[in-house]
């Protein structure tokens, strides 16, 4: 079978992000990738309009989602509009653009099927404990496990916009033991990343919310552990078949 | 005494669920375990006796315990119930937002590529008004 051409959007949820969005689309864009998918997390700001102006296709949520839940609406967009990768990023300048071609080298070379944009330096005290928490629990061995920068392929992508997906509320640890679950591979592509330009993490911000989020995190992880598979390490196993 | 307040409390609960799916506030497969416990109640209270048969016979020495324990059993099971149906629900409700923003942005790309002309004529079957003509003032 011959190799499908990679048609690559980049999807990326925004809260409230009016005043860094237009910088972050530029960034994309002058990286040479025009199909921008921005998804407006029912801001109360002009986000939308301002993604527009920039040059980005505004998919507005009329509640909001969450992270996730945002991700997974510009992902079901993008697969509909016939897009076979997809580069999910941060709409706070989080992320460096120059760093998508990085993450899709394990994906073109059929290396893997997910590549995750890993920097393990960054965070608190607070958010390393719960990473190393989290990855004794759920098995999980991958670097950086919160990282909203990945680069997904097309098979990937079939899984992520499934119901399966649509039940996690976060889109780490339980979107990433979906896609092992399913023999997909994935790569831990280090990455440098800037500091959030809005200051703060939606979740590593208030002891409540972390509170819940480890619960929910460790829950899920335990719950799915024993059902998910290691990946197979042949990518030809699995890559053979996809393209 | 005892046993005719629970034979009310099952009636009455038995007519309130059939009010309630007169009146379209609950889906009748709801309604039905409701019935259901409603008409449990009423036997009981009508016929206490039952009880302390069934007891016996489970070799419960104390039945009112192995009334409390059902009672808090199927309780419990609502509950998980209700929590599955809940996710089921959070899934769909998520999934239709999703789409409704997807097609509301493919509408906006439709309109947005439309040009002046399509648009004088959309508006034109919609309405039967000639957009560019004054509109008619008698007709107010």
């Amino acid at each position: 079978m011959t190799p499908r051409l990679p048609k690559i959007a980049v999807v990326m949820p925004a809260l409230n992000e009016e005043a860094v969005i237009a910088r972050v689309i530029a960034g994309v864009r002058a990286q040479g990738i025009h199909d921008i998918v921005v998804v407006d997390d029912a801001s109360s700001d002009n986000t939308a309009e301002v993604a527009r102006a920039a040059g980005a296709t505004v998919v507005p949520l009329i509640v909001q989602l969450g992270a996730w839940g945002a991700t997974q609406a510009g992902i079901r967009f993008a697969v509909r509009k016939g897009f076979n990768t997809i580069i999910t990023m941060d709409a706070d300048g989080q992320h460096n653009p120059a760093d998508i071609s990085k993450l899709l080298t394990p994906l073109s070379t059929g290396r893997a099927n997910v590549a995750i944009g890993a920097c393990t330096q960054r965070g608190s005290l607070l958010r390393k404990i719960a990473w190393r928490w989290i990855k004794r629990v759920s098995g999980i061995t991958l670097e950086d496990v919160t990282s909203g920068f990945r680069a997904y392929d097309r098979l990937a992508l079939r899984r992520l916009a499934s119901w399966q997906a649509t039940l996690m509320e976060y889109q780490d640890i339980g979107v990433l033991l979906l896609l092992q679950r399913t023999n997909m591979i994935i790569e831990d592509i280090p990455v440098s990343m800037e500091s959030r330009s809005n200051g703060k993490s939606r979740i590593f911000h208030n002891w409540g919310v972390v509170a819940y989020y480890m619960a929910h995190t460790l829950l899920l992880g335990f719950c799915k552990r024993a059902r998910a598979r290691r990946p197979s390490m042949d990518p030809a196993v699995v890559y053979k078949v996809s393209r | 005494m005892i046993a005719i307040i629970s034979a009310i409390m099952g009636l009455s609960a038995a007519a309130v669920i059939i009010q309630l799916i007169r009146s379209d506030r609950l889906h009748v497969n709801h309604g039905l375990g409701w019935f259901l416990v409603a008409a449990t109640l009423s036997l009981l209270g009508v016929a206490p006796s039952l009880f302390d048969f069934i007891a016996a016979q489970v070799g419960v020495s104390y039945p009112p315990a192995l009334a409390f324990s059902l009672g808090f059993l199927i309780l419990i099971v609502k509950l998980l119930l209700n929590d599955i149906d809940r996710s089921r629900m959070q899934i769909r409700q998520q999934r239709i937002i999703q789409r409704l923003a997807i097609l509301e942005s493919e509408l906006r790309r439709l309109r947005d590529e439309q040009t002046p002309k399509d648009l004088a004529a959309s508006y034109k079957i919609e309405t039967n008004q000639d957009p560019l003509e004054p509109k008619n003032r008698n007709i107010a």
